[in-house]
């Protein structure tokens, strides 16, 4: 049973990543047996991809990574999403990933984004899924954030279209990284923004297919683990997010397999504050943050 | 506190509770209305922040009121200064100097952003290059303006390599004895500060400026 399926999305599992903890004492210990355990974990609790983020270790240590990946390999059938950017650091990944071992499925380069868009010269060569961010953008020649929904939109549109015409990568392929970032510091709109971006990229017949994706552990960030209504904030807040941005095409979140979202009642204290969160700015977004948890 | 009459330490439970449109008028009042000497006003302040920053640091208060306390100390200040008296051509003495700015390759500003701003009101003076800064910006900036402090900030894993870079050619440009470098955002701990050749690297805005005070010589 996947307790994730309380919504209709599918989870990329987050675990492997020395970010976490406990996995930081794998890595620190380069203890595969444990790494193994966690990626049959994963497997179990009904991933349907596992993404691979091995730190700073990726740079220092190439040889251990692809240890790793081989590892994981041995004993899970799920794809693996490589989670760095770097040309380099995917090739090692892309050389050392065995599809035959996952049912013939594709790994995922997790990520790409217009400013990075070096790691697509590894297409062809190898065959892979990708993950394009879609919170920054090129504008002559130069980097820069996107903030507003219409940017991340325009983006999001622009680089999987690329994708599909440029390199015939089939649109079930592409996924778009929706950003969700935490509401604590977040004055300047950015929720809403990708909110409001998911919704248009959702009615775009032109992009149907592309699957919605993202990480969902930045949105409690630092955020006490209560809600004033005693509820757990964090995971409700994941929660809230979802139950908004899943009937518009968000349909993966990088996460953990046996978290288990579901929707919100309309109703809830977390649901109704981060509705009224959505559309403050400045301080007054501060000010909606601390109704989560001040009573 | 016994040094304090019972208006002062009003307005000082009232800017540490968040209790913004009192603890703003009492301020105005004090300060437009009754005279009261600025710079104490600006003392009462300081110590209202202390108290929020420690219960920042003990679990009680969160990102939010630390900012929305900053801003308290803000505008109260936007009054105050006006009203201080100042011998001619003397600046207000500040901290210390602080170059800040994201490391090439990351565009994330909402970190830096938070750590610029409680510096400022911690009493740096702070200049901000923002985000996606190239290798030579920070050291034509550095040569500029001879920063005691330089911050980078990074959010992805990929800004690792870029404060490494950075961090090499300062010590190439043989500027690197003459500022303390701290890092920050991210998932940055231990190991990244020292793959990254940092003097120190800090968790959240409040670690941030103590780092900087502690540098400065200054009563963390």
């Amino acid at each position: 049973m996947n307790p994730a399926q309380d919504f209709a999305i599918k989870i990329i599992g987050e675990r492997i990543n020395p970010g976490f903890k406990s996995t930081r004492a794998l890595f620190d210990n380069q203890d595969l047996a444990g790494i193994q355990a966690l990626a049959i974990k994963q497997a179990e609790a009904g991933a349907r991809y596992q993404n691979v983020n091995i730190g700073a270790q990726a740079l220092t240590d190439p040889q251990w990574m692809a240890r790793v990946i081989e590892a994981i390999q041995e004993v899970v059938t799920t794809p693996l999403s490589f989670d760095f950017p770097s040309k380099a650091v995917q090739e090692i990944c892309l050389s050392c990933y065995d599809p035959a071992k996952a049912n013939g499925e594709l790994p995922i380069v997790n990520s790409i984004t217009e400013h990075r868009w070096d790691l697509m010269e590894l297409y062809g060569r190898f065959k892979f899924k990708v993950i394009m961010m879609a919170s920054e953008r090129v504008e002559n020649g130069k980097a820069l954030g996107n903030k507003t929904a219409e940017q991340i939109y325009s983006t999001a549109r622009r680089a999987a279209l690329r994708l599909k015409n440029d390199y015939g990568m089939p649109l079930d392929d592409i996924f778009i990284d929706m950003s969700v970032s935490a509401i604590i510091a977040d004055t300047e709109g950015l929720n809403r923004s990708t909110v409001e971006a998911i919704q248009a990229i959702g009615a775009d017949p032109e992009l149907k297919g592309v699957h919605m994706m993202g990480g969902l552990s930045n949105i409690g960030q630092q955020l006490p683990p209560k809600a004033a209504d005693g509820s757990d904030l964090k995971h409700c807040l994941e929660n809230a997010f979802l139950t908004l941005t899943v009937p518009h095409g968000f349909d993966y979140v990088l996460g953990t397999p046996w978290r288990g979202y579901a929707p919100l009642p309309e109703d809830h204290h977390v649901l109704k504050t981060y509705r009224n969160f959505l559309e403050q700015s400045g301080s007054n977004a501060l000010r909606a943050v601390r109704k989560f948890y001040k009573a | 506190m016994s040094d304090t009459n019972q208006q002062e330490q009003q307005l000082i439970e009232w800017l540490a509770d968040m209790n913004e449109d009192e603890a703003f008028a009492l301020a105005k009042k004090m300060l437009l209305e009754e005279g009261i000497d600025p710079l104490r006003v600006m003392d009462l302040c300081r110590r209202a922040m202390d108290i929020v920053g420690k219960r920042f640091e003990e679990g009680e208060y969160f990102l939010p009121e630390l900012v929305l306390a900053g801003e308290m100390l803000e505008n109260i200040s936007a009054i105050a200064k006006p009203l201080i008296k100042q011998a001619p051509g003397e600046a207000p003495k500040k901290l210390g100097k602080v170059l800040i700015g994201t490391v090439h390759g990351d565009l994330h500003d909402i970190g830096k952003n938070i750590v610029s701003f409680m510096l400022d009101i911690n009493g740096f003076e702070v200049k901000d290059i923002g985000v996606d800064a190239p290798v030579q910006t920070f050291i034509d900036e550095i040569n500029a303006w001879q920063p005691d402090v330089v911050g980078l900030s990074g959010f992805l894993t990929l800004a690792f390599d870029s404060m490494k870079e950075t961090i090499a050619a300062f010590d190439q440009a043989g500027m690197r004895a003459k500022f303390k470098v701290m890092i920050g955002g991210g998932q940055i701990d231990e190991q990244v500060r020292n793959y990254t050749g940092a003097d120190a690297f800090g968790v959240n805005a409040v670690e941030a400026v103590k780092l900087c005070k502690n540098w400065m010589g200054a009563a963390a």
